[in-house]
Parts: C-alpha cells; structure tokens; sequence
C-alpha cells in the first residue's frame, strides 16, 4: 500500500440492519475513513460529493438500500439516476472514475460494508492521491470551515 | 428576411391589438452593433422598432419566468426559444394558456466575438445581406461568410424549428443530425484525463463570477442559486478556484435533461469562457440512457424527475 486513501462514506442510516455493522461503522471505523450518516440516500446531493473531494478527499463511497428496500420507498431510485450522472460528469472533466463507488447494500448483507470499504480502500491506494478538484485551503492554513 | 420581419411585425401587431397578450418579447435595435437587445412590445406602435436578424443573441423564454406571471405574454420564438418554453411550461414555470408563440425557423446566431476578433477594431454598423455579413470598421469593410460565422452552438444545431408554437412565420428548414451536436464532446472524451482536467481547470479558474450565464440562461431561475446560499454553506462557494470550479460543475449538473443547448450562456460571458461542452455531455447522457431530447414532446417526464426499477443493472455491483 503506498498511502492510505482519505475516504469520505456517505451512509444511508437504514442499510445496516445488522447491529455489529453499525456498530462497527459508528465506532470502530479507521481514522482515514469519515462517515456521514444521511436519512435517505435521496439525501446526497451531488454537492456533498464535490464538497468531499475539493476538502481533499481521495475517495467517496456511497451506500445505499437496493432497490425496492428503501424505507422511503424510491429515494434511492432517484439517488441512483442524479448521483450515477454526476459521477460520469466528474469522469468527464478528468476525475478518475474508481474515486466513486456505489454500494448498494441488502439489509441482510451482514459484513458487506466492511469488505466493500476494505476493497475500495485498496483500489485507491494503488491510485496517486487525488489532486485533482482538491482545490480548497485545508481547514489548518486558515480555510472557512 | 425582411418578408419575415414583416410578417412577424404585422403577427405581433395582430396580437396586441387584439389584446390576445399583454407584451410581446422580440429584440429591437441595440446600442452596440453585433447584438441586438430584447425588447417588450406593450402597444401596436411599439412593433416598428421590432428587428429580426442573426444579431440577436439572448433566448427570449428567459423573461417567462423573469416577468409577471399574471401577464399573457407573446415570444418571438426561434428552435431554441420554443424549446426552453416547452420546458418551463412542463417544469410549472407558466401556463401555456397564457402564452403566444410566434415562431421563426432559425438561420443561427451570429457570434460576435468571433466577428470582433476578425476585425479587431470598433465596429461602426453590421448588416445581414443574404449569406454575407457587411461589417464596417473606421479602416476597412468587411465581408463575412454568414455561416462561418455562426455561434458553435448554432453551427452544431440539430432543431432550428420551433415547436409546439402558435404560429409559425416563414419556411421549416432541414433538422440536423442530433448526434451531431455531440461531436465535440465525443472528441473530448478521447482525450487523456489530465488534459480533460486541464482544459476544464483552465476555464473555469478565469470565471470572474458575473453570473451572466445564470442571468442568461432560461432555465436558471431558482429563487435563491446554490452559490448565494451561505446558511448553512453545504458546499465551497466562494471566488477561489474550489468555489468557481463547483459553481461550474454544479450549474451544469443543475442543467441535466433541461438545457436547451442555445449557448446563451457562452455569449453572455465576459470571459469568453466554454461551458457548453458539460452541459452537451449531459445532454448526450440523457438522450443515450433515457431517450430523453430536451423540449421534444410535452408528455415525456424529465429523466431526473423519475426513476426506474430497470436502472438497477447499471449501479449495482
């Protein structure tokens, strides 16, 4: 491994049904990883996902329900069509495509999340660190946060 | 063109005096040459000063949503026009009932820059003479081939008749290919990630944040835009180049499935900065995933308003 990726998981609050799972994501997550817990994947909006990579992130991994899972009915369904094209924008204008991942999670998927993040976690580390759209002061050299 | 000027002056007279609408959108005159201003028509003797030629610039369906909504309004309506209309009547932003479309098959837009770099000098008058542009300079006359001439986003066009419209004034022209228009982000695909990065860095880094794209665009018209939104500030908005950067990305992603590609926004910019390569991008996606062509027909949902149960295949690992 030549660095360890700085990796952003936005994490829909339903798909982990398991306890240990979440458990896990709430309090075991290594200290590259930062989770945010959102209600809904419908709730990631395409600027949480540039906000992550220009404050420096190296991945951004987004999980979600499968379809027909979701509490809220069809918010991924929606998630998927917005966040799915503006990952092929990002891919557009020069953003490596590896640097977003889609997990869509089953609730009985027990342990998905662990090995998703450990797969990710290596693609990226063979990767350079991400310089482009890293664009943002970090928040130590006087940034607004 | 001066038959079709006549007719369109003759149409609007029509209207207004018959109190079909309140205004009528058109352009007249303006006080630069190379770009004529939008103008509203409020009584019959307003439509002489009416002109109709390939200076005038701005998408007209920008004032529907700019302008009262009480009012009946009538637009002078080009391919590109009579889409952004169909897409804002669809999207709630007026009720067709209100409105009256005069519409005008489009010959295309000339550029203005690309004929003020030509000549380089103050332009004293410009005139169109059937495929030739006459442009006098304080040195010299010019003559330009109107088709060279034209903004890319004209020389790509795939629709320059209008739909969906009341009436239309003078005669169809051919439809272009509409995989044509993508020719140039096919081209920018094929270049290296680092050079598609560069290209992109460089045009957005030299945006002064004007905001005339989002002024000239017809289908910016949220009440409140991302980048003036600052409590709480969900994403880098400020003038550095992260809060330019974002502020390209995101009003091309916010145009997904709704732009028009009428390239107002490229021919507001003081900085001559290219923003119509995402948007196509976009547009393209649209049309190869969902066989979704902007302003086509009035009954088929904007793809980022639904969603489907068959997309799964291509999301999940």
């Amino acid at each position: 491994m030549n660095h360890q990726p700085r990796i952003v998981v936005f994490q829909c609050q339903f798909c982990l049904y398991a306890e240990t799972d979440q458990h896990w994501m709430d309090h075991e997550l290594p200290a590259n990883f930062k989770l945010v817990k959102v209600p809904c994947s419908g709730r990631i909006s395409p600027l949480f996902v540039l906000n992550a990579f220009q404050g420096g992130a190296d991945g951004v991994l987004i999980s979600g329900c499968v379809p027909e899972m979701c509490h809220y009915k069809e918010g991924n369904l929606g998630a998927r069509r917005q966040l799915d094209e503006f990952s092929r924008l990002l891919k557009y204008i020069g953003l490596e495509e590896q640097r977003i991942r889609f997990a869509w999670i089953d609730v009985n998927q027990r342990g998905r999340i662990q090995q998703e993040l450990a797969s990710f976690e290596k693609d990226l580390a063979d990767l350079p660190r991400n310089e482009r759209l890293a664009t943002r002061t970090p928040v130590e050299q006087g940034a607004l946060q | 063109m001066n038959n079709v000027l006549t007719a369109i002056q003759n149409e609007a007279r029509r209207i207004l005096q018959e109190g079909i609408v309140d205004v009528v959108v058109g352009f007249e005159a303006g006080t630069l040459q190379l770009k004529a201003q939008p103008f509203f028509m409020h009584k019959a003797d307003d439509v002489d000063k009416l002109v109709w030629n390939g200076f005038c610039q701005n998408n007209l369906a920008t004032y529907l949503t700019r302008l009262d909504k009480q009012q009946r309004i009538g637009i002078i309506c080009r391919g590109c026009d009579s889409r952004a209309v169909r897409t804002l009547v669809m999207e709630h932003q007026y009720d067709r009932e209100k409105l009256y479309l005069i519409g005008v098959p489009c010959t295309g837009i000339v550029d203005w820059r690309a004929v003020q770099r030509q000549t380089g000098e103050d332009i004293l008058s410009a005139e169109e003479i059937g495929d030739e542009i006459v442009i006098a300079t304080p040195q010299k006359k010019w003559k330009f081939s109107r088709a060279e001439m034209l903004h890319d986003s004209c020389k790509r066009c795939a629709h320059p008749n209008p739909v969906g419209v009341d009436i239309t004034i003078g005669e169809l022209l051919p439809e272009g290919d509409p995989q044509q228009a993508f020719t140039r982000t096919r081209e920018f695909e094929l270049k290296s990630a680092e050079d598609r990065y560069a290209y992109f860095q460089v045009e957005a880094e030299r945006c002064i944040r004007c905001y005339a794209c989002r002024e000239a665009c017809p289908m910016c018209y949220c009440s409140e835009c991302f980048v003036d939104y600052t409590t709480p500030r969900w994403a880098e908005s400020m003038i550095t180049p992260s809060g330019t950067q974002a502020w390209h990305i995101i009003r091309a992603f916010h145009q997904a499935g709704r732009c028009v590609s009428c390239g107002a926004c490229e021919r507001a910019c003081p900085m001559d900065i290219k923003m119509t390569y995402l948007t196509d991008k976009l547009n393209r996606d649209m049309l190869d995933l969902y066989g979704f062509d902007v302003g086509e027909n009035d009954d088929k949902q904007p793809p980022f308003a639904a969603f489907s149960l068959d997309d799964r295949d291509r999301f999940v690992k």
